[in-house]
């Protein structure tokens, strides 16, 4: 090849990118979200002299060009074979992979985040539970870097000193150590949380503890649909999906949830969310923010209820044979100051039940 | 709008040199100044009002400049000028560091204007004052054309991080330029070059410096990792730009001064200084030492000049007394160099290349720093003064993590790769696989980088706000 025919080729190479990226992205219609990210894609900002002289158009602007970026998904996986492959980095967009789990980098201990969500539950314990007959229960969940980090290498929060921080802040609760009965093949390995078909024995556990029982004999099904979680997307590398499971039993299928945002009752699994953008939104319908499931079937009378995070839409199923009703609180959806408007704290339990990622970043507590 | 994004990369640039390529020779200037304008106005728009007037006061200074040649009106039309364009760079850039050191001083609590730095002032300011000084000693003729001399100051390749082009450099070149297709394909390839030197070198390391920054648990490994990251990121970034800004400047037909030539590889802080930033050393010798006597005076005064030049070579980086510092620093070593060092250095062989080394990564260590008593903090932890444990599992996880990048940036930051290409060139078949592989290679790094700019956000440049 002689030079002038090199140089032509560099040139048409190049100006053919740079012209036909543009033009395709001109061509193809937008996007309105991102599936594998979960969220809603930028769209073409309106033009106007306020947005221009303000600069905004061209900050909208450039989200929009890079949200709707022709084959985005995978520019991105490009991104992330270069960045785990080409130059050997450890982690992408704070995600990596080991031993076919993908998990994501949360370190070092934020002190002030937990300061603040154990204030909120103080709040919650001051205002509707001292002082009364009410038990009150915690557990932690341990991410996946726990079982993970150490291992190989990654850094991660000191998990002992994060309980202990916890525990000693929440004097009125009884901890209940759930971290020896799971590992991390009780995780789903492209998403944050754990599997409900394997956390038996922690839902078994936990009623044991708080005093009921659970038998943990269900009847295990399958969702025909690969399940790629929330970490599929943002790490961006073609993996295997995981299988999404559930779990029944006669309570499970003879209860009823009442959700008092919509008022309305809703299935404790609700099939039509495996076809939406969080299939782990099968369990109690995702996030909620109260909600009771009532168990006519229950043996006890026992009631429970449950500060929680996601990872309780898949335990509290379990725990429903040891109790006639839990109602499950989501504070980062509905402010704890307003809860004596649903409950009353009278006679039943309650567990305060967190995964250590939330309580390290627990900004969005109310 | 950063060279480095989507925006500019993928709409701008390719409606521009469309553009540019296909109106008329004459009209090839009236395009590159609305598309600058169009360029430094898509991030700031309320500041274009400022770099029109201190473009319009040149002009008009000038041609009375000219005008008035050999008369105390055209000293008199000069300093008018040089303090409008100071003034203006002045009230933007340093009001504030006045005032607060004013309050510090006095114990007064005058209120900090918090204006916004206009980008680019530092660099075009300068072109104007060099361009109104060298009409004055009549080494250029004053531009009666207001848009070519507009073109030259406000033109998007070199107009928001330099290099700084003199007047006199590209004086012809406004005029009439040529066009080739080697040019243009030498063009893009410096400019893909810069392009990944920022995106998949700097803004990587940078991700890295943020990190550390970040950590609450940092050891004596993870400063030293630190303080060579960022030494690394630094000549990335910012000769990534101006690679970029060579490359645009080669595709419009211009020949932009160079700005970098491995400064890494210095044997002295007086050779350093020749490699790094060359369009701003240059600068401050033409316009700064050179009129104050440079070292024609006696020695007390020729160390007075040599600690005025690099003061305010600290200080044209940025408005905090760690910038001073770190010119003060330069200043001290070269004097020492000058008066003592050199010959020593010219014979020691591996010494004088991790003198520079250490020199420089502590030298930058001083220029990120929020603070002097930060930095000495920092500068102290890396040699143990701190007490910090030597390691920990967080710098070991980033020294791992950063390892192949630091190694290939370490030897990009070397004409290693360079020597070895030019001595396979040499050699017919190896020739012709580069010819074959060079326009693929290219290809490829566009398409990295676009892939890291789809997916990333972490893309900032740092000598945006010099």
């Amino acid at each position: 090849m002689s030079e002038k025919i090199k140089n032509f080729t560099i040139i048409l190479l190049t100006g053919s990118f740079l012209v036909l990226f543009p033009l395709w992205g001109i061509i193809q219609s937008d996007q309105k979200e991102s599936i594998s990210e979960r969220r809603p894609l930028a769209q073409l900002p309106e033009i106007t002299k306020e947005s221009v002289l303000s600069g905004k158009f061209m900050t909208d602007f450039e989200k929009y060009t890079l949200d709707q970026f022709p084959l985005r998904e995978n520019f991105r996986t490009i991104k992330a074979f270069a960045t785990l492959k080409l130059f050997s980095q450890k982690d992408n967009n704070h995600l990596y992979l080991e031993n076919g789990f993908i998990s994501k980098l949360d370190y070092p201990i934020n002190i002030e985040s937990i300061e603040y969500a154990t204030n909120r539950f103080r709040f919650i314990y001051n205002n509707y539970i001292s002082g009364k007959d009410i038990n009150v229960y915690l557990s932690l969940i341990p991410d996946k870097n726990y079982f993970l980090a150490s291992e190989f290498g990654y850094p991660s929060i000191n998990y002992q000193q994060f309980f202990d921080y916890v525990t000693e802040k929440m004097d009125y609760s009884q901890y209940i150590d759930i971290v020896h009965l799971l590992e991390v093949h009780d995780y789903y390995r492209t998403d944050t949380h754990w599997r409900q078909e394997r956390i038996v024995d922690v839902a078994k556990y936990l009623a044991e503890k708080m005093g009921t029982k659970v038998t943990g004999v269900y009847q295990k099904n399958k969702v025909p649909l690969p399940f790629y979680g929330v970490y599929y997307g943002h790490l961006a590398l073609p993996l295997p999906a995981d299988e999404l499971y559930y779990l029944n039993n006669p309570e499970i299928e003879g209860g009823t949830v009442y959700d008092y945002e919509t008022d309305t009752h809703i299935p404790i699994y609700d099939f039509q969310k495996v076809y939406g953008k969080d299939p782990y939104e099968l369990f109690l319908s995702g996030s909620k923010s109260l909600l009771k499931i009532n168990n006519p079937n229950a043996a006890s009378e026992k009631e429970l209820i449950v500060f929680r995070d996601s990872f309780a839409s898949s335990l509290a199923p379990l725990l429903m044979e040891g109790y006639s009703t839990i109602t499950l609180v989501d504070i980062r959806y509905i402010s704890p100051n307003i809860l004596k408007k649903f409950i009353s704290f009278e006679h039943q339990d309650v567990l305060f039940l967190y995964s250590t990622s939330v309580l390290n970043n627990s900004n969005t507590l109310k | 709008m950063l060279f480095s994004s989507i925006p500019f990369l993928y709409y701008f640039l390719p409606c521009v040199l469309t553009l540019y390529f296909i109106v008329p020779k004459q009209m090839k200037n009236g395009v590159l100044f609305l598309s600058s304008l169009v360029f430094y106005g898509w991030g700031e728009p309320k500041y274009l009002i400022f770099m029109l007037i201190s473009i319009t006061q040149g002009y008009f200074f000038g041609i009375l400049i000219e005008k008035y040649r050999g008369t105390k009106r055209s000293k008199l039309f000069l300093a008018v000028s040089v303090i409008l364009s100071l003034f203006m760079l002045g009230y933007f850039k340093y009001t504030d560091f006045f005032i607060s050191n004013f309050n510090a001083v006095t114990g007064l609590s005058i209120p900090l204007l918090k204006v916004t730095l206009p980008i680019g002032i530092s660099f075009y300011t300068f072109q104007i004052l060099s361009y109104s000084v060298d009409v004055y000693r009549n080494e250029v003729k004053a531009q009666k054309n207001y848009l070519d001399l507009a073109t030259y100051i406000a033109m998007f390749p070199q107009l928001v991080a330099g290099p700084i082009v003199r007047y006199s450099e590209i004086e012809k070149q406004l005029k009439s330029r040529t066009h080739t297709v080697e040019n243009t394909a030498k063009g893009i390839r410096r400019f893909l070059i810069g392009l990944a030197k920022k995106i998949l070198i700097a803004n990587l390391l940078g991700q890295g410096i943020a990190s550390f920054q970040a950590s609450d648990s940092k050891s004596v490994l993870f400063c030293w990792l630190y303080a060579i990251s960022y030494m690394l990121h630094i000549y990335f970034d910012f000769s990534g730009y101006s690679d970029m800004a060579i490359g645009l400047g080669q595709i419009l037909g211009f020949h932009f001064p160079e700005n970098f030539d491995y400064p890494y590889i210095s044997k002295s802080i007086t050779e350093f200084w020749r490699r790094w930033h060359i369009s701003l050393g240059s600068w401050f010798r033409d316009y700064l030492y050179i009129p104050l006597g440079g070292n024609r005076v006696g020695k007390a005064r020729w160390f007075l000049n040599i600690f005025l030049v690099w003061a305010a070579t600290g200080f044209w980086h940025g408005a905090q007394w760690t910038f001073i510092l770190w010119g003060i620093l330069f200043a001290v070593l070269l004097i020492i160099e000058k008066m003592w060092l050199l010959p020593f250095l010219k014979k020691a062989k591996v010494f004088n290349h991790l003198y520079v080394l250490l020199i420089v990564a502590i030298s930058f260590v001083i220029f990120d720093a929020p603070s002097i008593t930060q930095a000495f903090s920092l500068i102290a932890d890396m040699f143990g003064v701190g007490g910090l444990p030597f390691i920990s599992l967080e710098s070991v996880y980033y020294l791992q993590n950063y390892a192949v990048i630091l190694i290939l940036a370490a030897i990009g930051a070397t004409p290693i790769v360079k020597k070895l290409l030019n001595s396979a060139k040499k050699k017919k078949f190896l020739n012709v696989i580069l010819q074959i592989v060079e326009p693929v290679f290219l290809v490829i790094l566009l398409a990295l980088c676009t892939a890291f700019l789809v997916d990333g956000s972490f893309n900032p440049f740092l000598y945006f706000r010099f």
